[in-house]
């Protein structure tokens, strides 16, 4: 098993001295103040829970991974240099070399700034384990303790199922303003891990893998898709399978536009959506909500303005997911800027979690 | 291997329902005759006060759930909570025009009511489990079951699985409302979960909808459950068992840090962030119902078991938390 490893020694490091990440000039800041590193503990840790042994990692120089595998037992080799100062592009120059060199997951230490440099480095190549350490972790690719990156990593094998994750990017700068002002950045392909099966009487169908809960939903969608109206698709994995099924293709991270099965728009913005509006009357939006913060409107997807939904209205808005990222969510979110939008999209809306299967969930402002 | 994964009755039945079963099968190769079936059926009327007529019988509620379903919901959608007996979900999903959820989630667990009105005044056969498995809690009370059923375009089934635990039922209102029908099962509260005899109280609109085929149970199962209905202060007495240790049992979790909900049943909802918790027990030889496949991640379903089997489980669990500190 090939593992590549990269630590951000710097993420995290902001949260203690309360400067809500290291983006920037507040690295050095956080120094000053005193802040320790996050990173370094938080690797050893994973590295001290994980059992297996055969495992060749290609690790990042020095305080970027050798530093901390160093002594372990694990067998590794370096990949790449670095100087004293450790920079985003490093990050993704090792990645890179990583990928070409075919490792069979990536790990990597940092926050959502760390996890924009993977994804612009490896984008869904291959799958990669994300352990949290930094201040804003607004991506829902990262796991939940390092108990469970190294369960992951005992457990990794080449046919583990996978899922797509957002990754999402957070301006550093309005946010230590106290605004948060997200958007969808890019997506990375993660492990989904599944407990062990339980036979019993209980024991349902319902354990279908993301991917094909995602081809259920893009059925169930398509079979009552209605001519005559024009269909705005968002972003999301949950939408490209949609798209799939229809047989067009989707922008990624954009919006895209169908009408009578045939694709009208792409990758639109507000102008264009508007146009399509008025050229063919009737609208509907199909949504997926961002994984763990549940917005479907407001931080993924901007195209989607108050002008926009005021017109398609919440009656033609239709929302997706699969259960896996469904079910954990408390309630949708909305923050689209303009509060009587907000108080149109409030309250209960049915989301499509499967063929024929709507849950009743609520929409806050 | 200690179950506590299934909600099963920990407490065998009494010598003379075991004898009973005995008797029945030693005639296993004759079907029961329906004299005895209606036998059944009188000793449920007894029990429950509802007219033999409007009863009938199933292996087990969840078959008589699956024919509801198969029966009426051709023509209506059917209305659950989510989460709820997955069987029942499943064969809804499947067989349905089409499947609305209520989204439930903790720690809060609330259900709207006038969401569900509203969404209940379209042709609809609402199925709920009151007390809802796995959450353990119960989300009906009379004032929104009367508004439900007041609504005639509304089928309502209360599945009352966990009655003898809860205390709490609405199957007098069989008589008075036509288009309501409540599921019962012998499998729980009486320890005849291996016999698999359940029943249903069901008003008129869904006796004329039903087949009127007579379901012939096995003979061993009918024999036992006649003999169980005349033992009722032995299910009492387990019953009242088993609610003193959940109680017991929910406090001790949450001592532990383990966060246990309140139940009105044989089993207990409880949530732990320690990772793999479930498969962690497993290995030490106790089984519980991970919930992380179905529902959320973190949350697991521990049915009550003997004193003694919870104090293994409270053991094991300090163990497997220890481990992790020490770690």
């Amino acid at each position: 098993m090939k593992l590549g490893l990269i630590v951000n020694p710097i993420a995290g490091m902001g949260g203690s001295v309360g400067l809500k990440g290291t983006d920037g000039d507040a690295y050095r800041k956080a120094l000053e103040l005193g802040a320790t590193p996050v990173s370094p503990v938080r690797i050893r840790q994973v590295l001290s829970l994980v059992k297996r042994r055969d495992i060749n990692f290609l690790v990042a120089p020095g305080k970027m991974g050798e530093d901390y595998i160093r002594g372990t037992g694990f067998i590794y080799e370096v990949v790449g240099s670095i100087g004293e100062q450790t920079t985003a592009d490093d990050t993704k120059k090792i990645a890179r070399e990583m990928v070409d060199r075919g490792v069979d997951l990536l790990i990597f230490v940092g926050g959502d700034g760390t996890a924009r440099d993977i994804a612009d480095a490896v984008d869904l190549k291959i799958p990669v384990l994300a352990i949290p350490s930094g201040v804003k972790m607004f991506s829902s690719v990262f796991v939940v303790s390092p108990y469970a990156a190294a369960r992951i990593m005992d457990s990794f094998t080449a046919d583990m199922p996978l899922v797509e994750r957002e990754v999402m990017d957070i301006d550093e700068e309005a946010f230590r303003q106290n605004k948060l002002a997200a958007r969808l950045y890019s997506y990375l392909k993660v492990p989904g891990i599944e407990p062990l099966l339980q036979a019993s009487k209980e024991a349902s169908n319902t354990s279908k893998s993301e991917e094909a809960q995602k081809r259920e939903i893009a059925e169930y969608i398509v079979e009552n898709m209605e001519d005559g109206y024009v269909y705005l698709l968002g972003p999301g994995t949950t939408l490209k399978a949609i798209a799939g099924k229809i047989g067009v293709e989707k922008t990624l991270l954009g919006i895209d536009a169908v009408y009578n099965g045939k694709l009208v728009g792409k990758d639109l913005n507000e102008k264009g959506i508007l146009e399509l509006i008025d050229t063919y009357g009737r609208a509907r939006i199909i949504v997926t909500p961002i994984g763990g913060n549940g917005f479907i409107f407001g931080r993924a997807s901007k195209q989607f303005t108050p002008e926009v939904l005021r017109r398609v209205g919440k009656e033609n808005t239709i929302v997706v997911g699969t259960k896996g990222k469904i079910l954990k969510l408390k309630h949708l979110r909305v923050d689209t800027g303009d509060e009587e939008v907000d108080r149109m999209l409030s309250g209960p809306i049915k989301v499509v979690i499967g063929y024929n299967e709507e849950l009743l969930m609520e929409v806050r402002a | 291997m200690i179950r506590l994964d299934l909600n099963e009755n920990p407490y065998p039945p009494p010598r003379s329902v075991l004898e009973e079963a005995e008797k029945g099968l030693r005639e296993v190769n004759r079907y029961c005759e329906q004299a005895c079936l209606d036998e059944l059926k009188r000793s449920i009327e007894e029990y429950t006060g509802i007219p033999w007529r409007s009863i009938k019988l199933s292996p087990g509620s969840d078959t008589i759930l699956r024919e509801i379903i198969h029966s009426f919901s051709i023509d209506r959608k059917v209305i659950m909570l989510n989460p709820s007996f997955l069987p029942t979900l499943e064969c809804a999903k499947r067989h349905s025009r089409k499947m609305v959820k209520f989204h439930i989630t903790p720690p809060e667990f609330i259900l709207k009511r006038e969401i569900l009105q509203e969404e209940a005044r379209e042709p609809s056969l609402v199925i709920i489990d009151n007390p809802n498995n796995p959450t353990g809690r119960e989300f009906l009370d009379k004032d929104l079951v009367v508004d439900l059923l007041d609504n005639k375009n509304t089928l309502l089934v209360i599945d009352e699985a966990y009655y003898e635990f809860s205390g709490n039922t609405f199957s007098n209102l069989v008589n008075e409302y036509g288009n309501l029908a409540v599921t019962r099962t012998l499998d729980k509260a009486f320890s005849l979960a291996g016999l698999r005899v359940g029943y249903l109280l069901a008003g008129e609109k869904f006796m004329e909808g039903l087949s009127d085929f007579n379901v012939i149970l096995p003979r061993p199962s009918v024999y036992a459950a006649i003999a169980a209905l005349k033992n009722m202060q032995y299910v009492m007495e387990n019953a009242r068992r088993i609610r003193s240790e959940r109680k017991r049992l929910i406090r001790e979790l949450n001592k532990l840090g383990i966060e246990a909900y309140k139940s009105s049943t044989n089993f207990i909802l409880v949530k732990s962030e320690f990772p793999g918790l479930g498969d962690k027990l497993r290995v030490k030889g106790i089984a519980v119902r991970d919930l992380s496949r179905d529902w959320i991640p973190g949350y697991y379903r521990i049915s009550v078991g003997l004193p003694e089997e919870n104090n293994i489980l409270l053991e094991t669990l300090k163990e497997i938390l220890a481990d992790e500190s020490n770690n």
